[in-house]
């Protein structure tokens, strides 16, 4: 596993994000292309990029904010937030992207959790754009900001051009480029520091995957959220490093209009395009045909999947619809990573076929081992996430001690882009960070070289000694009818006498009468047994919206058990017979599955 | 303001062959009646923001909750 060789592009010892910026302002054909969702672009050279950091970077010193000071970045996807970006660095302060508001949401939730995020990395600023101004000017107060809230235009000096105006930025590699918030942390936020050693390093390590050549230059498009790693650091930073150019899209753009994305691919022959397995989903779902006129995808090589639990019968599914399109199934290349290194850890290899693993899925659950399928035995897939980047090692641990193959166990890494630490919280950095190494809290395994993920080692679910996945036991309830689909959360539940049990809480269709409501236990029951082998202990259903969500809508499962503990997440039907936690009761005395 | 509320409605009803078939009323809650997660609400404020050529800022939409309030944010959206 050797260092960077010193021809690197990109000045690998010295190099900062700044520097990077510096550098690209110098090719004129390279820049960020802006998408709206009319389609219509704006093009955006690095060197514009540079002249308005710079502006932004005067305007900060102006209002005396210091070096190492954190400023929170509130944007959309576009111009501005790079401005602020970039300008945050040339005054040597320390960008910290948070998400907007989302559409039809509720603020005071929103609100909410940008305090509790805007308190964890003990900001300085907030800065916004116009429209999400009003929403947090007061937010920023209250959380204690010191400089409050402002427009980015309300910068002394924002907008006035500052050719040659550059007094260098003051950060070198070892300082922090960026804080990023650590994925599905909305109760406690983490906020994770990241150095300009880190992040450059790690976007040399991607790069390599798809170095240019004679009849290739790679360009990239993404809808992905620029407070997010994949879109910032994966997408933005790759095309700043290379210099190249990288098509953005809001991803409010895809949300409502998936099929932006692929024509966006198809128009810019586009080469690299990243998702998460929701993002694949969402196209099976919402693209329709007659959206695909004169679509090809057969330049998109590198399908990246990550961020996620990878699904094998989703890819199959993905390739097959758009086979027609020019897609090809081997350019799907299923990766892992977290926050906290940055962004990727492993990768399969790009423009191969993707692997996946059947094994024995008892063995798997009950004793943590990898066995090929019995006859007549459940199994379960598991896709192959690839091979540690160059510099990174993943150990799959139980107990401190290193497991050999085919052992599932907690996955340890250690590699050039692990975070600097958990920001102002030593605590917990030195829990995750441990010699050198960091406790990623999920779990997995290897084989034949390959990483495994199996699933988040706090969200286990444990019944009767058995380690089981929530997002497993959750999917085999998405086809129940009169179930709203993804909107199941399984989670375990200490018994009164002692050990767990599996508590179930689903939400019923809007359009679901009563009787169906009343048959729902019995067949989510059904499913999960047949399916995974558990019988639950008790099957809550209640009405649709109701169980708790992160702002990006993903299940908040603790959160949940706790409402549902204090008896605040119950069925409507309470007083109707047949109670849900009586036949719980009773499938569990008999429950030892088939 | 007829056609705006047509037309609102309309929106609603596109967003997907189940939402349709159901009676879309005035007082309709967007989440707990007409079952909208976090994408169907962003798709249905993009629908709207385009097809009357609005711009909804946070504020704007932050206390809508049925079919009618969205209706009343975007008729006052329209004569301003």
């Amino acid at each position: 596993m050797s260092e960077a060789p010193a021809t690197d592009p990109g000045d690998a010892e010295g190099a900062t994000l700044w520097r990077w910026l510096e550098r690209a302002a110098e090719i004129p054909a390279a820049g960020v292309r802006l998408l709206d969702r009319r389609e219509s672009e704006r093009w955006l050279p690095w060197q514009e990029v540079l002249e308005r950091a710079r502006a932004v970077g005067l305007g900060l010193r102006e209002l005396e904010t210091r070096p190492g000071d954190r400023i929170a970045l509130v944007f959309p996807t576009g111009a501005e937030f790079l401005a602020a970006f970039f300008g945050a660095l040339a005054a040597g302060a320390v960008p910290v992207p948070l998400y907007p508001p989302n559409r039809l949401g509720r603020l005071d939730e929103y609100r909410g959790r940008t305090t509790r995020m805007l308190r964890a990395a003990r900001t300085t600023l907030v800065l916004s754009d116009a429209r999400i101004h009003g929403a947090l000017e007061k937010t920023a107060v209250e959380a204690g900001v010191r400089l409050g809230g402002l427009r980015l235009a309300d910068l002394p000096s924002a907008e006035r051009p500052s050719r040659g105006a550059s007094s260098p930025s003051p950060s070198g590699p070892g300082d922090l480029a960026l804080v990023q918030f650590s994925s599905g942390t909305t109760a406690a936020p983490k906020p994770v520091a990241l150095s300009h050693r880190a992040v450059t390093a790690q976007v040399r390590l991607l790069s390599r995957f798809w170095p240019d050549s004679g009849e290739t230059t790679h360009s990239g498009v993404s809808w992905l959220p620029l407070y997010h790693d994949m879109g910032l650091i994966g997408a933005v930073f790759s095309a700043l490093e290379r210099p190249g150019v990288v098509t953005l899209l809001t991803p409010e753009a895809f949300l409502a209009r998936p099929a932006l994305w692929l024509r966006a691919i198809s128009d810019y022959r586009a080469t690299i395009s990243p998702a998460p397995d929701f993002g694949y989903h969402h196209c099976l779902d919402r693209v329709r045909d007659r959206e695909l006129d004169g679509v090809d995808l057969s330049s998109w090589t590198v399908a990246l999947d990550g961020a996620e639990t990878v699904s094998a019968d989703l890819l199959r599914a993905f390739a097959d619809r758009f086979r027609p399109r020019g897609f090809t199934s081997r350019s799907l290349t299923p990766v892992y990573g977290l926050a906290e290194a940055t962004l990727a850890v492993t990768f399969s290899p790009p423009r191969e076929p993707w692997r996946s693993l059947v094994v024995d899925r008892e063995a798997l659950a009950a004793e943590g081992r990898v066995r090929p399928t019995r006859p007549g035995g459940r199994e379960r897939e598991v896709v192959s996430v690839g091979r540690p980047l160059p510099g990174f090692e993943v150990e799959v641990r139980n107990d401190g001690e290193a497991l050999p193959e085919d052992r599932v166990g907690r996955l340890w890494i250690r590699g050039p882009s692990l975070m600097e630490g958990y920001l102002h919280r030593p605590d917990l950095t030195a829990k995750h960070l441990v010699r050198g190494w960091l406790d990623t809290g999920d779990l997995g395994f290897l084989h034949g070289g390959d990483l495994f993920v199996t699933g988040r080692a706090k969200d286990v679910v444990v019944v009767r000694g058995r380690n089981h996945d929530p997002q497993e036991i959750e999917a085999a309830l998405r086809d129940l009818p009169g179930a709203r689909p993804g909107s199941a959360i399984a989670v375990s539940r200490p018994r009164d006498r002692g050990g767990e049990g599996l508590l179930l809480l689903l939400e019923h269709h809007r359009k679901t009468s009563a009787d169906e409501r009343r048959a729902l236990p019995r067949a989510a029951r059904a499913a999960v047994l047949e399916r995974i082998g558990v019988s639950p202990d008790v099957v809550e259903v209640l009405p649709p919206a109701t169980l708790p969500r992160t702002s990006s809508g993903k299940l908040r499962r603790g959160e949940a058990l706790t409402r549902w503990t204090t008896g605040r997440l119950r069925s409507r039907d309470r007083a109707e017979p047949p109670r849900t936690e009586i036949q719980g009761t009773r499938s569990t005395a008999d429950g030892e599955g088939p | 303001m007829v056609p705006t509320r047509d037309e609102i409605l309309a929106s609603i009803r596109e967003l997907g062959p189940e939402e349709s078939q159901e009676e879309i009323r005035l007082d309709s809650r967007l989440v707990e009646d007409l079952d909208l997660d976090s994408v169907g609400l962003l798709t249905l404020a993009v629908e709207v923001e385009d097809r009357f050529r609005i711009c909804l800022d946070p504020e704007d939409e932050d206390g809508i909750r049925t079919v009618g309030d969205l209706v009343g944010v975007v008729e006052e959206k329209l004569r301003e």
